[in-house]
């Protein structure tokens, strides 16, 4: 993701008052947690693992600080259990902030599978999402996500495609 | 020694200003029939207990906050103790109430706990700077009282015997399901800290 778009959606976090940002860094949003991590406003934790991620960010959360989980779409699987039960057993909300690798015109043959399996877990689990490829969406898409997670108690998602995010050459 | 003795001393430790969040296992019921207060997260999550508390402890950094965590919740998420290292909240206080068992499923094999697999090291392999085993209750009290005021973050494994406590009075079992337990958690939250986590009308 380019640092203008970065940018975009710092400014749309910051927005919905977002001050803690949780990451498993992938090369489609790279910008993004480098942007995260380099403002003096953001906590930055980065994790391990999605379902590890998933927790933090809920913990933050309930202790009052509005938080979203940066990842790679291949880590809503990995963190699907957390999300089962911080979602449908608590009604915690994790604002999930994902690339999306798999789209068609996926270049990777390994990245294909993630574009199968993305909207079919978000549809399981509940998840409103909104999948944005243009600039002018960013804002709206990332502050809306975050105020529909505190209102509503569940996660929701935004998913960013081309042209916002892109490989690295 | 036993799960039950070790969290009749920690409730006497624990204030009404600190925050606990427990793991999934018989330390649930155990903690809920000592302190039934609002200040504890009953977690419903195997690997959980930690990393939650760790975002609550990040969020909140004047504030003491416990894990208490088991050993098949670290191994499911092993990973989490390295985050916990790394990040080293000093208000964050992990114990670790090892048994070598997955308790709730009767005659199953150990846990790694049970073989070769030290918890207490790997704290210190991730980077917790105050790790250590307790294998009396007199450890577990002295080393509990040090790393709630050491102002580091630190992992206590606790050694203990199986077995849940059986003789928990009815008025003291856990009715409350994990929608309850968030919102009290999030309300007493709300009180101590004086701020507004779900408000009615939710503002950019």
């Amino acid at each position: 993701m380019e640092p203008r778009y970065a940018s975009l959606v710092i400014e749309g976090l910051k927005g919905a008052r977002v001050r803690f940002v949780v990451g498993l860094p992938d090369t489609l949003l790279a910008g993004l947690y480098a942007a995260a991590d380099d403002d003096p406003d953001i906590k930055y934790v980065s994790v391990t693992n999605e379902g590890e991620g998933a927790s933090i960010a809920a913990g933050a959360w309930i202790a009052g600080g509005r938080s979203v989980l940066v990842m790679e779409n291949s880590g809503l699987r990995a963190a699907c259990e957390a999300l089962a039960r911080l979602g449908l057993v608590n009604g915690i909300p994790v604002t999930m902030l994902m690339g999306y690798r798999g789209d068609l015109g996926e270049p990777y043959h390994w990245g294909v599978n993630h574009g199968i399996t993305m909207e079919p877990l978000l549809k399981a689990l509940r998840v409103p999402y909104w999948i944005v490829d243009r600039d002018e969406q960013i804002i709206p898409a990332v502050t809306r996500a975050v105020i529909h997670g505190v209102s509503s108690l569940y996660h929701t998602a935004v998913i960013f495609r081309t042209p916002l995010v892109n490989e690295r050459k | 020694m036993k799960r039950y003795e070790l969290l009749k001393e920690l409730a006497g430790m624990v204030t009404k200003d600190d925050l606990v969040v427990t793991s999934i296992g018989g330390v649930k019921p155990e903690w809920y029939s000592l302190m039934p207060g609002n200040g504890t997260m009953f977690a419903d999550l195997l690997g959980c207990a930690s990393p939650f508390a760790l975002g609550v402890a990040l969020t909140l950094p004047h504030r003491r906050v416990l894990a208490l965590d088991t050993d098949g919740g670290v191994l499911f998420n092993l990973g989490a103790l390295c985050t916990v290292g790394k990040e080293a909240p000093p208000n964050l206080t992990i114990i670790v109430f090892d048994n070598e068992q997955y308790e709730s499923v009767v005659g199953a094999p150990s846990t790694h706990t049970g073989g070769k697999t030290d918890i207490q090291r790997l704290a210190e392999g991730a980077g917790i700077g105050c790790a250590a085993t307790a294998r009396s209750i007199e450890g577990f009290v002295q080393n509990t009282a040090t790393m709630l005021s050491d102002q580091q973050v630190g992992l206590l494994v606790a050694k203990i015997e199986p077995g849940v406590f059986k003789e928990i009075p009815p008025e003291r079992y856990k009715e409350s399901d994990g929608i309850e337990d968030k919102y009290r958690f999030m309300r007493h939250i709300e009180q101590l800290e004086k701020i507004t986590i779900r408000p009615r009308y939710v503002r950019e």
